[in-house]
């Protein structure tokens, strides 16, 4: 059976934070009592006989609600779903905005993953990026999500900050493994076009390292994690052996999921679609975007995404979506070079390169 | 007499942006035959082109039809390309007329084409109106400008119209201006017949047409027409004058401007210059001005898709069909497979052509560096001409290697003479003359190598004068000079495209810049790229690419997938135009950069 995720946005943040460019507002109980009863309603109709293998409550920050919303509309799913018997029930929070009571609330209603958005433990680097908690906070969420008996516990951290250096990082990342978390997502800061943080660059109010400068850190990570026990299985993640993120897998390995909420993509039965990023629009069902995925794209998006993981791609499915990826050229002299490695009918990438991964992918593509 | 006394026949000759295209539209618009809807149409087609390089390409000539004194005048308007490449058809066109309207901006004033058009107007003896553009705009300062006009090419300006296209003030004026004071045509319809063809069209009905300016004698359908240069013999289909859409009419006499339809097949025979006259009863001498116009510019033309070879072998037969002065035929680079080796009149006829094929043919193509053409003489007692630098032979089978010399002159404001001097210098010239016009004009005289020509020198002189100096240039023969070719080698291997024939003294200098530029032009690769000039054997210059940088690994969850797919579908395309050398991506532009090594 084919797998099916489940995503659910909850768009609400105390504060924006400076690099963030999803959809994330900061309103009144009014607007989020009210989007509660809509996402209720989509997760009712959309409602399909398929297993679900997984949920994931990302945001905004989903924690900055209050845990009612959470426990509803995770009983609304229970209700209309079948779900399978391991499934992975992920929520992501921040430090400051989840207590114990919170926490065991969660842990009531199935969740079985918490995901902390982290990102740096230098207290002045998180207030320059607008984040609400600081280091002392993050210890007492980590410890208190595994008093409440939370097994599988993520952190999500920054690459590519200000003033960033491998010592101080590698500081970081120890006192983050001590506390015992089995997952780490390392992404790079991203600057984005319409977020303060483009602003600030524009003006040189920040001044951020080079990309060069951040895969070296970047690079250094990975072995100091793989030290430590925790492995690389997709470019920007890193667990415990048996604690990769199923959801995330999901999505790379272009299986379907079920996005619900403002602003949510969904890939279901050949299509991508999102809903609309406006609350009213959202509640109209208007400014739906839909787009046909074919065999060619999802070619495509194997490749694309098959390489960012350890596991790679399957060409025996390329090959069967029509694509003889063996007749590419420069697939062949990839191979040759062991920029590619084959391994059985999987294709994955020499982790060394994957800082040009996007020229590599470019060049097999049908 | 009567008859010539009611035609006049005139251009417009004008700096860059100074109007010229706009008033032709008025003037159309008040005594022309189209509706002004069909007129737009009409010229605003052939307009894109023509706005961005600030010239005119080729505009048909148009028939004007305006009362005066209640006197029904015939005005003919014959457009003018202006820019050096086309001196010569230029100067065929104001042949064909009698007066010329000089148009000057209001706030600009004289500029270095008002200059050299003047200059060529008056060559050819004809009656010049100047006439004041744009007064409209609020730093409008007419009075000085005619002033100026005065001084500075030294014809009367003091009646000259105030006009202003755009807005339509004061037309009328020219119209009036045209009647009174350019000369009726002279010349005897019972004479011989002598017809000066200043351009040719290609006709999918009627085949190649010859646009003619009648001075002597006439000609009607069914007439034995004989071109006096190439001596073909045809006959005539249909005679007829622009409107300015073709109508044919019964007989063409001396003063009228028209075309003649003979089913020529190609264009290529008919010599803009050429005088067509009566075969059975031909004149004694042709038409003088004649000159046989050749390529000096040469540079080869692939398409990006290999698979499209025939599709640019279409574009290039359709382009012909209108343009005899484009030459082609087939060639094969290692580096770039199957294509085009094209001679043009001069760079701005290249870059027109090449544009055209990418914009009316929707084709991708790379061109290659231009090259003159060169005799070289070898050890086996031959001699062949080497338009591609690749082609030149090893040099030991090389005695000597001439190349094309041409006689340039210079029309440049007096305060620039040093810079213009160092920059003939520069380009190794050799100083003949020169001559102070007025206060504000000296005319310099040099020998220049055409190669050194092609190279960047327009953009130089324009920059170190500030856009006030023109020049012109003719051919002059051939020198013997101690030319090299220098390969440029991409990770060992040598990429013929790239080759490039220079004099030696120039040769580490040229080979060190292309280098750099190449470094700087084509992307980083997985790895390490060096890049090597030589000749012969010897390296005269390394640069190094150095392997490509890393990428933020951005992050890919659900709606991030369809962007990041499409962001990789479009860097893909981007690859697509690249060429491969070895293992190497050079992207398509790289070819014809090395020209443009000066800018910075």
């Amino acid at each position: 059976m084919k797998e099916l995720s489940i995503y659910i946005h909850i768009p609400f943040c105390e504060q924006k934070c400076i690099y963030c460019a999803f959809v994330s507002y900061c309103v009144n109980n009014e607007i989020k009592n009210k989007y509660f009863q809509n996402l209720k309603k989509e997760i009712q109709e959309r409602k399909t006989d398929r297993e679900i293998s997984s949920i994931y409550i990302g945001g905004g920050t989903p924690s900055c609600v209050d845990a009612k919303y959470i426990k509803e509309i995770l009983e609304e799913v229970y209700a209309n779903y079948n779900l399978k018997k391991d499934i992975e029930i992920t929520i992501e929070c921040n430090p400051n905005s989840v207590d114990e009571e919170k926490l065991k609330v969660y842990k009531n209603i199935g969740i079985n993953r918490i995901s902390f958005g982290v990102q740096s433990l230098d207290n002045d680097t998180l207030k320059k990026l607008g984040r609400l908690h600081n280091k002392d906070q993050v210890v007492c969420a980590i410890n208190n999500a595994k008093k409440v008996g939370f097994k599988n516990i993520s952190v999500d951290l920054l690459l590519g900050l200000e003033n960033q250096n491998i010592q101080d990082f590698e500081k970081q990342l120890q006192e983050l493994i001590a506390l015992d978390i089995t997952h780490i997502s390392a992404y790079m800061l991203e600057v984005e076009e319409g977020t303060k943080l483009f602003s600030m660059v524009e003006n040189k109010e920040i001044n951020l390292p080079i990309p060069e400068k951040t895969i070296e850190i970047y690079e250094k990570t990975v072995n100091f994690l793989k030290k430590n026990g925790f492995f690389r299985y997709e470019i920007s993640n890193f667990s415990k052996i048996g604690y990769e993120s199923k959801h995330n897998i999901n999505y790379w390995k272009c299986n379907e999921y079920l996005g619900f909420g403002v602003a949510a993509y969904s890939y279901f039965e050949g299509y991508r679609f999102s809903n609309s990023i406006n609350f009213n629009e959202y509640e109209n069902k208007e400014n739906l975007l839909y787009e046909k995925i074919d065999n060619r794209e999802r070619i495509e998006e194997l490749i694309m995404l098959g390489l960012r993981c350890k596991f790679g791609f399957d060409f025996n499915e390329i090959i069967k979506l029509g694509y003889d990826i063996f007749l590419n050229d420069n697939f062949k002299k990839y191979l040759d070079k062991n920029i590619l490695i084959k391994e059985g009918n999987w294709i994955y990438l020499n982790p060394d390169y994957y800082g040009v991964s996007n020229s590599i992918i470019c060049d097999i593509l049908p | 007499m009567d008859r010539l006394d009611k035609i006049r026949n005139f251009c417009i000759i004008a700096h860059i942006d100074h109007g010229k295209s706009t008033l032709a539209d008025r003037l159309i618009e008040l005594a022309g035959f189209v509706s002004k809807r069909n007129m737009q149409a009409q010229l605003l087609d052939s307009m894109e082109l023509e706005r961005e390089k600030g010239i005119t390409i080729k505009l048909t000539p148009t028939q004007l039809l305006y009362k005066y004194n209640n006197e029904d005048y015939i005005l003919n308007l014959i457009d003018t390309p202006g820019h050096v490449d086309f001196t010569y058809e230029v100067s065929r066109s104001l042949a064909a007329c009698e007066g010329a309207l000089l148009l000057v901006d209001a706030s600009q004033g004289v500029e270095a084409q008002t200059l050299a058009n003047a200059y060529l107007a008056i060559d050819n003896n004809l009656e010049i109106i100047p006439i004041i553009n744009k007064i409209d705009l609020p730093s409008a300062r007419p009075d000085e400008i005619k002033q100026e006009i005065e001084e500075v090419i030294g014809i009367e300006a003091e009646d000259a119209p105030c006009i202003s296209a755009k807005n339509g003030i004061n037309i009328e004026s020219v119209l009036e201006a045209i009647v009174n004071k350019i000369p009726a045509p002279k010349g005897n319809s019972e004479e011989k017949l002598k017809c000066l063809i200043f351009d040719s069209h290609y006709d999918n009905f009627k085949g190649a047409i010859c646009l003619i300016r009648v001075f002597d004698g006439s000609v009607k359908v069914g007439d034995k027409i004989l071109m006096m240069q190439t001596g073909s013999v045809y006959e005539v289909t249909e005679v007829g004058i622009f409107l300015p859409s073709t109508k044919a009419v019964d007989v063409l006499k001396a003063g009228d401007v028209g075309y003649i339809a003979a089913s020529i097949k190609n264009i290529s025979e008919i010599k803009v210059g050429d005088t067509i006259t009566n075969a059975e009863k031909p004149a004694e001498k042709p038409l003088d001005g004649y000159k046989q116009v050749q390529s000096v510019v040469f540079c080869g033309i692939f398409p990006v898709d290999g698979a499209k070879y025939n599709e640019l072998k279409d574009a290039l037969e359709k382009l012909k069909l209108n343009d005899a002065s484009l030459q082609y035929s087939p060639e094969v680079s290692q580096a770039l497979g199957f294509g085009f080796r094209c001679g043009f009149l001069g760079l701005l006829h290249l870059e027109i052509i090449t544009e055209r094929i990418e914009r009316e043919f929707d084709l991708d193509i790379i061109t290659t560096s231009p090259s003159v053409s060169y005799n070289v003489y070898k050890t086996n007692g031959e001699m062949i001409e080497v338009s591609n630098p690749a082609n030149l032979p090893p040099t030991v089978e090389i005695t000597k290697i001439e190349e094309p010399i041409v006689k340039v002159s210079v029309f440049t404001p007096p305060e620039y003479v040093g810079a213009v001097m160092e920059l003939c210098q520069e380009k190794r010239g050799v100083y003949k003359d020169l001559q102070y016009l007025d206060k504000k004009r000296v005319e310099l005289k040099y020998i220049l190598p055409l190669g050194e020509i092609i190279y960047d020198f327009f953009d130089s002189l324009k920059s170190r004068t500030k856009g006030y100096a023109s020049f012109d240039y003719e051919i002059s023969g051939f020198l013997e000079s101690d030319l090299v070719k220098v390969d440029m080698l991409l990770n060992g291997e040598k990429c013929d495209a790239l080759s490039l024939i220079v004099h030696r003294e120039k040769a580490y200098n040229r080979g060190r810049m292309v280098a750099e530029k190449l470094k700087k032009i084509i992307p980083r690769q997985m790895f390490e790229v060096p890049i090597q000039a030589c000749i012969g054997n010897k390296v005269i210059a390394r640069e190094t690419i150095s392997a490509m940088r890393k990428d933020v690994l951005a992050k890919c969850y659900g709606g991030d997938i369809s962007r990041k797919r499409k962001l990789l579908e479009k860097q893909k395309e981007g690859k697509k135009k690249m060429r491969k050398i070895g293992s190497v991506e050079i992207p398509s532009e790289a070819f014809m950069s090395i020209l443009k090594l000066d800018e910075e």
